[in-house]
């Protein structure tokens, strides 16, 4: 499907509206300006209807599954208080009120006028249903044409997010058009990013790649590549006891699939006895925390039993027994005690890595994920903390959060150490007539 | 005459009560002789702390450990020197990987007599000429796939007229023609000779649609027969339940369900199940089935979901003798059926794998895509 001009089209209309598309955008921005008030407005009254559960049946039919808790937990992302925080935040006050520098030091002076980016181009990943819209609303807040190339995956939540949008608000309609082109559609992909002004792209190594490629010179790029995030253990772990629960849990629930989901254990010593004591002592809860939140796919499980079963048997074959006698299983769930210090991506669903990284030690091993790194979760003793979160931010990391919180939202946070909205605007300056 | 021959010489092919004392017998044989001739297979044993003479009692063959196909495609497993195998064949390499498997001489004697009674049952030899429609590989030096070479096979049941493949071999690589096929069926449709068709269930149904949707609907001639295997591979999103499939198979070709065969098998279980009048597939003599929890590797009583372990004495140039496959399945009473055959039946739910996971961990897509996931 199709979004342009607020209506639906189907997919094999695509060439045909193609064919306009650059003298339509051409048109809009010559002679419309979109405000963020106005954007505000529209996603308040979205979000407020869909809080309302006007759009409950119509999320019910798209087969969402657990994505449709995700979906309604995204709702207060869509509040007036939470997207002028936001932009307050990212952009502060008055932003697109244009400035003035005097004249001084025997320069003329100036007008510092903020305008949108242009158009832009978000080729949006697939790992959080939310996400194509929302990439889409934050170009709308900075007054962009916005051009988006939904996920493969994509559940169709974000055409009926944005049409919906378009509805209560028609001035956006200019603004807005979705396309479902698959990736490998090269000849398209191009066209629509030689569009554009900006490239935004999310998603991992090969869409990063593939974005630079399609990207004709003169295009910004924005990228929002994928990311790891680990939990760092210092100090008198053992008695607290609800962190580790709630670590636990943040393992497990996010199956460790997202960008902030912890891959590695670290624990502040040198001492592999150490490591393996909290290996024992840990899995109990990753256990309780599994047994809660179980793998219930059974295709899943099965496929997890088997990676299990095939490690075990390779290790017969290759004569690395040391290395499985290191792993520490529970159900649906295991621990690796590692003797490097390494960050490196888990097996994922509840199967991770405990590994040694002294406090002396975190900034030269992190630099190696330069560019990689995202969140620590953070349990330590109390008055250890602002020396610890400090080292870690030098080390590269973005987000410094207690264990349990490692996935969690929080107000006006930035995105992997930046603001959004301030990389899809510019800075016009216009020379001041005396 | 040894005991994996008697009992691939047994009279029934579904006696599979008779046959578990003969059965384990043939099971220890195979596993000592795989133990002694395969470092491999005997690193892997005496890792898991298990020895051929464990096999005392019929129960025990749950004991021994079984193979994950993806041991083969690691791994070359050969229990035999090369020029001692006329034949290896490999698996589709769905993502890239196959596994290969040899076949001894001694070991393709058992299959041969295993086929002639398996079909001969379904009473699908017949000296009467057909046209063969193939909805599979046409054969090429480079294709050493088993699902190619058994498709080939079972278009030696009767004497042969003309072939038709659905995949061609073209400039490197293998493109489906359906308008080729459906050209070729509409000529052999006009024929007197029956037509058969063999292959995946998938180009079949593709197919039939294609025709119901122009609206052609045909008589074959009598005797003409469906016969499908090799699964629904990478069309599993297409598949169709069994009774939509026959009935547009009545509609389009006028063929009843009783002129429809299914067959199932594997290069690392090379077993020819084959479907009884009711569409089940018992288990014949020279296999057993274990269902096992997908948390703890036991077995399951029957009728439970789990991993599906196939059993086999059948081969000795390479330690087949139990592998875990990747699907998920039930094994069923016999009785249960109705349709007369006592040997319990299998029934594939579906595989392994995870699914439409997402992902923004870094490097995670690659493991998910490599475990099945469509990320």
């Amino acid at each position: 499907m199709i979004l342009a001009g607020g209506r639906i089209y189907p997919t094999d209309e695509q060439s045909h509206i193609l064919e306009t598309l650059e003298e339509t955008i051409c048109q809009t921005r010559m002679n419309e300006t979109l405000d963020t008030e106005t954007v505000i407005d529209a996603i308040d009254v979205l979000g407020r209807r869909v809080a309302a559960g006007e759009f409950d049946a119509l999320i019910g039919s798209l087969d969402l599954g657990k994505a449709a808790e995700e979906m309604l937990a995204s709702v207060k992302l869509l509040s007036r208080g939470y997207l002028e925080k936001k932009v307050v935040t990212e952009l502060g006050t008055q932003f697109f009120v244009p400035a003035h520098n005097e004249a001084a030091f025997g320069l003329p002076g100036i007008e510092i006028r903020p305008v949108p980016l242009g158009t832009l181009f978000h080729i949006a990943a697939g790992n959080l249903d939310f996400l194509p819209a929302y990439t889409g609303v934050e170009g709308l807040l900075t007054g962009n044409v916005n051009i988006l190339k939904l996920p493969q995956a994509d559940s169709g939540v974000t055409i009926l997010a944005l049409q919906k949008l378009v509805e209560i608000q028609p001035k956006l309609s200019p603004f807005i058009y979705v396309f479902d082109t698959p990736s490998d559609d090269l000849v398209t992909m191009k066209r629509l990013a030689a569009m554009a002004d900006g490239i935004v792209v999310w998603g991992g190594e090969a869409a990063v790649a593939a974005a630079r490629s399609l990207a004709p010179v003169g295009a910004k790029l924005i990228e929002w590549g994928h990311r790891l995030s680990f939990a760092y253990l210092s100090g008198d772990w053992q008695r607290k006891t609800d962190d580790l629960t709630a670590l636990a849990a943040h393992i497990v629930k996010t199956g460790q699939t997202l960008c902030s989901s912890c891959q590695v254990i670290y624990l502040d010593t040198e001492e592999m006895d150490e490591i393996r004591t909290f290996c024992n002592a840990f899995l109990p809860y990753l256990e309780a925390a599994r047994r809660k939140y179980p793998i219930n796919d059974i295709g899943a499980a099965a496929e997890m039993t088997l990676q299990r079963y095939s490690a075990e048997l390779e290790s017969y074959l290759t004569g690395k027994r040391q290395a499985e006698q290191n792993i520490y299983r529970g159900f649906q769930c295991s621990l690796t005690a590692c003797e490097d210090s390494e960050l490196a991506l888990s097996d994922l669903f509840g199967r991770l890595a405990v590994k040694r990284l002294p406090y002396d030690s975190i900034l030269p091993v992190l630099r190696r994920q330069k560019g990689c790194l995202q969140t620590a979760g953070l349990l330590c003793d109390e008055e250890d903390r602002a020396q610890l979160t400090d080292r870690l931010i030098r080390s590269g990391v973005n987000r410094v959060t207690s264990v349990g919180h490692m996935s969690a939202t929080f107000v006006g946070e930035s995105h992997d150490g930046e603001y959004p909205l301030r990389r899809y605007v510019r800075m016009a300056n216009v020379e001041e007539q005396i | 005459m040894n005991t994996t021959s008697r009992l691939f010489r047994w009279k029934y092919p579904y006696d599979t009560a008779g046959t578990n004392a003969l059965f384990l017998r043939a099971v220890r044989e195979n596993c000592r002789y795989q133990y002694e001739h395969n470092a491999r297979y005997r690193a892997i044993l005496d890792g898991r702390g298990f020895s051929p003479a464990m096999l005392r009692t019929y129960e025990d063959i749950a004991k021994l450990p079984f193979l994950p196909t993806l041991v083969f495609k690691r791994h070359q497993m050969y229990s035999v020197p090369s020029w001692k195998m006329p034949v290896t064949a490999t698996s589709s390499g769905t993502g890239g990987q196959f596994s290969q498997i040899g076949f001894s001489c001694g070991d393709l004697l058992n299959g041969l007599h295993m086929v002639l009674k398996v079909v001969n049952r379904r009473k699908l030899f017949s000296a009467c000429p057909c046209n063969y429609v193939v909805f599979g590989y046409k054969p090429h030096k480079s294709n050493h796939t088993a699902v190619t070479k058994t498709a080939f096979g079972a278009t030696l049941f009767t004497p042969q007229l003309h072939r038709t493949y659905a995949l061609r071999y073209t400039d490197g690589k293998y493109i489906p023609d359906l308008e080729g096929v459906i050209r070729a069926i509409l000529q052999y449709a006009r024929s007197r000779f029956p037509l058969r068709f063999m292959g995946f269930p998938s180009y079949t149904y593709f197919t039939m649609r294609m025709l119901d949707e122009r609206g052609i609907y045909l008589r074959l001639p009598k005797g003409s027969k469906i016969m499908l295997g090799g699964g629904w591979k990478q069309f599993y999103r297409e598949a169709v339940d069994k009774a939509a499939f026959y009935a547009l198979a009545k509609k389009v070709f006028g063929l009843d369900d009783r002129n429809i065969v299914e067959f199932f098998g594997a290069v690392e279980h090379p077993i020819l199940y084959c479907d009884c009048p009711r569409h089940h597939f018992h288990v014949p003599v020279y296999s057993r089935v274990i269902i096992r929890d997908v948390n703890t590797l036991e077995p399951l009583p029957n009728g439970q979901i789990g991993l599906v372990n196939l059993i086999s004495p059948m081969v000795k140039a390479t330690p087949i003798l139990s592998v875990m496959t990747d699907d998920l399945g039930v094994l069923h009473d016999g009785a249960s059926c109705g349709c007369g055959i006592p040997s319990p039946y299998l029934e594939i739910i579906g595989r392994v794998g995870l699914k439409d996971i997402k992902t923004c961990a870094a490097g995670a897509a690659d493991i998910l895509k490599e475990a099945g996931a469509s990320v």
